[in-house]
Order: structure tokens, then sequence, then C-alpha cells
């Protein structure tokens, strides 16, 4: 038995009950002081890895799982899940649903305190740990009025505190906006200097890829070698839009203030955009987008200012024929799915608009070809992916062919087939002269298919014109983090 | 949405009291109130109640709408009592004929029931603003009650912000598709129902897991006791607290039982 100071997993094979297997043999060995950057499509199991490197395999899930996984030299499969999760910590997708006390400081102390850590020590390590994921300023603040930038940050410090040698970080850039990876990018560079051995498991490469000693990708169960350090990313070539001469104004906001409770949330926006046109929004989390997005689609009634489409009030509009001319797709699937399955949560709008069915279900059955959910139809829309439900979210809402499309991070968790969809989606909705606006982190988005860039702060738009002038200009005044592909 | 209802941390004498006696007081109150119905204890005490709010530096909120509604409905209780309750001393007659006698008797028991009802509200609501959870689940802990029970009450109160949220966004996507709230017939409640408590049902059930895995992730349950960094210490003030209290009881006890009278 080896005693070097080393996780490693030797022949993993793992299915869940009588199912293909999800693992087939996977090696892989993690030092102290290394970062190993793991890649790979949604559903190749990534996760079930980080499952199996912490115990939460077999202590949690069921299912058959063959071969050893060692901490320094030590089997785990004897070890009780608290012995493993002091040695090894994971930090999982969601930064929201991890946080289980009132306060920061309260949540840093959560795991020594159950340890049964000395308090004065405790003290320390709150005070350390928050102080390396550059959190300090965090310590006395309730932990429901925090950003997930910052909810993630505490959560790593408060893995950090029980004091593991490893930490594993699943899909860590999913909720963060380009500066909030900036920063985990030197969070995870000084952990490694700690001496810690990290795995991070990314869908999106780009996002640690500068950081990384090693990348491995996983594909059909096994890890390969993946793409080293310094070669470039495939990109395609630009697909730039161009617009007619004078195009005529769809949707035209002016002045739009709102606020909840006392904190303005958006201040005296204006926006106008006209029939061809794919506005892309940047900005950072909490920059007012998506309360932007909801007032466009006049969800939120604005506290000032007024939303004319078409050249009627948007208040005017009756909401069931407002609904058949904007449409938008907030980021939560789940919040946005209402029916059984998914072929009767494809109907909703059939019913609500008062669309004949049998025109309906054309169209339905086509979107949902499209859209890779044909074989679905009858599943519960709960049971499907987190990209699945999305591109569902998107086909409900173009069944009525709207002339407008309001889209809220439409590409996270999408793999490149979800990608494509959503693109063509928009380009079609263009080309018919509708117009989309699409708040993205992805800058590579915005070069291919967007005629407008508008970026946000504040709640206010900062900048708005031509893609290429406005990342320019962004370059220019210290936003490059926005304009780097490394977003998917 | 109305003020923030919850713990707020303030430095006063009422936010440093143990979070155990703070419990202990609140649950006095309410034994009290009901044990011996008079409106003039009822009046003291909730006199006593508000000046405590201004020790501990909490808004009652007058000007909120949960406020509000709550003053609305203890006049309500009032004028219901007074209206339906003959016996007694007539005052005055509401209605020529004569018909529906005021009371002195239906006045005081109007005013004693609106008073108990805002009493119990009132304090629940202090209690709730001065109190910290994670004090309290120590406190409770300190007293043999389980970590893993008196920590629930931490982390239920730690996702109800969270769930309110994401209420509000439900409700925006459900405006979105088209779908109102419809209250006119029962299928159209359930159907409203189900269009929110799935989706958001769906979101918590996702939680749950990943939840669970943070907190036993980090040695939940590693051992029966555990360290808890803060804990309430007990001061001069919280023996003259609990005095208080203790006395109020008392002579809640002794009116009750007769040994005592008011009049």
């Amino acid at each position: 038995m080896s005693t070097s100071r080393l996780l490693e997993a030797r022949n993993l094979t793992f299915s869940y009950g009588n199912k293909q297997d999800v693992l087939k043999s996977v090696n892989l060995t993690v030092s102290p002081g290394e970062l190993v950057l793991l890649t790979g499509p949604t559903g190749c199991g990534k996760s079930t890895l980080a499952k199996c490197l912490t115990g939460f395999i077999p202590h949690y899930y069921q299912g058959a799982l063959g071969g050893q996984v060692l901490i320094d030299g030590e089997d785990i499969a004897g070890m009780s899940l608290s012995h493993i999760a002091r040695k090894v910590a994971l930090v999982q997708q969601d930064p929201e649903s991890q946080v289980c006390t009132l306060n920061v400081s309260d949540e840093v102390a959560f795991g020594p305190e159950n340890y049964q850590v000395e308090s004065t020590e405790i003290v320390e390590r709150i005070h350390d740990k928050l102080a390396w994921v550059g959190g300090s300023h965090l310590s006395q603040r309730p932990t429901h009025a925090m950003s997930g930038g910052e909810k993630q940050r505490v959560v790593i410090a408060a893995m950090l505190a029980c004091e593991p040698d490893y930490l594993i970080l699943d899909e860590p850039s999913s909720s963060l906006d380009p500066p909030g990876i900036v920063l985990l990018r030197n969070i995870l560079t000084s952990l490694k200097q700690e001496g810690l051995g990290i795995l991070c498991i990314e869908h999106n490469i780009g996002a640690v890829r500068t950081v990384a000693d090693r990348t491995l990708a996983m594909a059909d169960g096994t890890l390969h070698d993946g793409p080293g350090r310094d070669s470039a990313i495939h990109s395609d070539s630009t697909v730039m839009r161009s617009l007619g001469p004078h195009p005529e104004p769809l949707l035209v906001a002016s002045h739009l203030t709102f606020s909840y409770g006392h904190a303005a949330a958006v201040k005296d926006v204006s926006i106008s955009a006209a029939g061809g046109e794919v506005i892309g929004i940047m900005g950072s989390n909490g920059s007012g987008k998506t309360t932007l997005l909801a007032l466009l689609a006049g969800l939120l009634k604005p506290d000032s200012g007024q939303v004319v489409l078409g050249g009627q009030p948007l208040r005017d509009i009756k909401r069931n024929e407002a609904l058949k001319r904007v449409a938008v797709v907030f980021q939560n699937p789940n919040h946005q799915i209402f029916e059984r399955t998914v072929w009767r949560d494809q109907m909703l709008a059939a019913s609500v608009a008062k669309l004949p069915v049998d025109v309906a279900s054309e169209v339905s059955g086509r979107l949902l070809e499209r859209a890779g959910l044909a074989q679905y139809r009858e599943s519960n829309p709960f049971s499907l992916s987190h990209g699945q439900k999305r591109r569902l979210n998107l086909t409900s809402t173009a069944l009525l062919s709207p002339q407008v499309y309001l889209l809220d991070e439409p590409f996270i968790g999408q793999d490149p087939d979800g990608r494509e969809f959503v693109s063509r989606l928009v380009n079609e909705t263009a080309d018919r002269s509708g117009t989309c606006i699409v708040v993205t982190h992805s800058p590579e988005f915005v070069r291919r298919h967007c005629t407008r860039l508008v970026f946000m702060s504040e709640g206010a738009i900062v900048l708005d014109g031509p893609v290429q002038s406005v990342m320019k200009r962004m370059n220019e005044i210290g936003l490059g983090e926005y304009t780097v592909t490394e977003v998917d | 949405m109305g003020p923030y209802l919850g713990f707020i941390n303030r430095n006063t004498v009422l936010h440093r009291l143990d979070p155990v006696l703070k419990l202990v007081a609140l649950c006095a109150v309410a034994v009290g109130v009901l044990i011996y119905s008079s409106w003039s204890v009822n009046a003291l005490v909730l006199i006593v109640l508000i000046v405590m709010f201004r020790v501990a530096k909490t808004r009652i909120g007058l000007a909120s709408k949960r406020v509000k509604f709550l003053l609305f409905f203890s006049i309500f209780l009032v004028l219901l009592q007074v209206l339906v309750t003959p016996n007694g001393t007539v005052l005055f007659y509401v209605l020529p004929g004569p018909a529906l006698p005021v009371t002195t008797f239906g006045l005081e028991r109007g005013l004693f029931l609106a008073l108990r009802f805002l009493l119990i509200v009132f304090s629940s609501i202090l209690f709730v603003s001065v109190t910290d959870p994670s004090l309290l689940a120590q406190g409770l802990t300190r007293l043999g009650v389980p970590y893993r029970y008196s920590f629930m009450l931490v982390v239920a109160l730690r996702f109800l912000p969270l769930f309110e949220s994401e209420n509000q966004s439900v409700r925006l996507a459900q405006k979105s598709r088209g779908i109102e709230p419809d209250v006119r017939s029962l299928s159209g409640i359930l159907r409203t129902v189900r269009y929110t408590f799935f989706p958001l049902l769906v979101s918590a059930l996702s939680r749950v897991d990943s939840l669970a895995m943070s907190m036993d992730g980090r040695g939940f349950g590693f051992a029966k006791k555990r360290t808890f960094v803060r804990r309430s210490t007990w001061s001069t003030a919280d023996t003259l607290f609990s005095a208080l209290v203790f006395g109020y009881l008392i002579m809640c006890v002794l009116l009750a039982s007769g040994f005592i009278g008011l009049y």
C-alpha cells in the first residue's frame, strides 16, 4: 500500500440500478497543490465521478460501484461519510442550496463546529478561509442578501474551514458573470498555493483552463487527456448580421424605472428594437438585466416610463394578446413548466391563445422534433435534463411565433446541439423581421449573431451600439473580461 | 411586501436576552392571556409590549399592509362582539326599534378578545425580530434538544426568503405564459394551485439533495455534541426579566383562580 499523498481513483465503474454504466473504468489522480480540470459534455458522468470521489456514492446513491477510491493510500470503502468529507470536500453546482445558516460567519463555522473544533480555533479559521476566497468583508452579512457569486465564495470558504486536503468543484463558473470568473481563477490559484489538490469539473473549459495544471476530458464514462493549456479555442467564422437602412421600431421602451421596495433595479432605461435586430445585453449579475426583460415583456409594471409594442402601449394590450407577440424565457426552467407531460406543457399556449388544436399540434410536433424532445412527448417535463427543460421553455413559447423574443441566459446548461437550436431560433425570428433581445455572458454569441450590444451597469444602460464598437469601448474602459471568449 | 419579517441584529437589551428565556416569555404571554381574561390586564401587557418594541428599536410598522390588516381585523373583532352580545348594561341601541343593543359586557368582551389577539400576534413579531435563531438553536441544544432537531429551525428560516423570491419568479413565469390566477370555479382554483405549487415543489425538492450533501459533507451529525462558536451568556438582565415573566404568570394564575381580585 502506498502512503504518498494523493487522491486516486482506480478502475472506477458505476451504474445507477441496472442501467448502462455511467463510469467505465476511470483512473484519475490528483496531487496536493495540483489543479486538474475535468471537462466533457453534459451527462457524461462528471458529476457522478465527483460523488464517487467524495463518498456520496455509495453513501447517498444506490447503484453498482466497482473499483477503488483511495485518499492518501487509504481505501474510502471502509470510511464514514464525515471522515471522507474531512479529507475531500465537494462544492456543488448551485451555491444557493448549499448554504444552511443565516449569516456568513455561522456558515463558515458550521463544519468545524460539527467536528467539535475548539471555538478559538474556529474563529481563526473563519477569518483565514474568508480571506482566502476574498470574502473578509462578507463575514457579518446575512446569507440571504448575497449575490450568487458571493454565496459561492462563502460555500467554498465553508468547505475549506473543515481543512480538507482535496477540493472538488462541480461547474463552479456556471452561475458567475465574467468578473466573477476572473475572481474564481484567482481563488483557485491561491488555493493551489496553499497546497490543496483541486479537481475542477467544468463544462465551460475557457473559464479555468489558464490556471489548470492538467486537463482531462470525459466521454462515454472514461477519461482521456484533454486539450492543453495553450491550445486555441475553436471558433466558427464570424457571421455578422446586417440590417436594412431604416428598420421599423418594433419594441420601444422609454424612461423605464423600476424598484423592488427601496432598491432601484432599473433606472431610466430607454431602448428600442427594430424588426430584424438581435440585441445582446451584457452586464454583471445584479445589474438589472432580468428585471428589464420582465418590464419589456409587460410582466412587471414600471414605476415610470412605458413600453410601446408595434405602436401600441403595452399596458393597453390584453395579456393573452401580448403573449402572441412577446415571448420571454427566464433562467430557471423549473419555474416555467406547468404541466404533467412535455406535450401538454408544449400545448398550454394553444389553449391560452385559443389556437385551433390541429394547427397547434402540427407546429408543436415539428418544434419538439427540432429541439430533440420528440421522444419525450409523454414524459414528465421535470424529469428532463436542465438543457432539455430550457429548450422546452423555448418551444412552448415558439408555438405562437411571437415577433419579440426576450431570452435570459439561454445558453447556460446547453450542450452544442442545444446551443445550435437556440441560435437557430434567434436567427429565424430575426429573418422574419422579428426581434430578439438576449441577455448573455457569451461574447461569442454576441459577435456571431447580434446586430447590437447593450451594456448595463447598476440598473442603467451605459453602452449601446454596434457590437464591434461597443466591445472596443468595453475593452478601453476596463470591461475587457466580458469580451474575451471564456464563457460558453 | 412589508418590512422584512425576521431577525434583525441590533445591540439592545432585548436582543441580548437569553433566547430560550425569550421563548419562555412568549409562551408565558400566550398562557397568561388564555387563562385569565380581562381587557384591562391585556391592555396593560400590550402597553408593556409597545414599550419593549421601543426598547428593541424595532418598528411595529403601522403603515405596513400586514399590520394594517391586523388592526382592522381586531377592530372587526370588537364590533362583532359588541353586536352579538346582548347581555350586560345597555349603553345605547344601534338601530331604532330598539334593536341591536350595545352593552358594557359586549364592549368589554370585544376589547378583551381583540387585545388578546393583538398581544399574541405582536409578541410573536417582537420575539422573531429580536431572537437570533442560531442562538436559539444553541440554547435549545444546551437544554438537551438534539442539535439535529434544533437546527431544523435555522434551516427552515434560511430558506424562507428563497421561497418567497421563487414564488415571485413563478408568478412572473405564469404571467408570461398567459396563466391568470382563476378563482371563479373550483377547477380553476385547483389549476391555479397546481400551477403554482408544482414548480415550487420541484424547485424545493431539487435543492434537498444538494442541501443534505452540503451539510453531511461538513460533518453534520459527526458526533452527538458539537461546538457552538456563538453562545448566549446569562446576565443580570436575564435574571430580572425572568423574575418579571414569572411574576406575570403567577399573577395570572392567582387572578384566574380567584385568589386575588382586580376590582
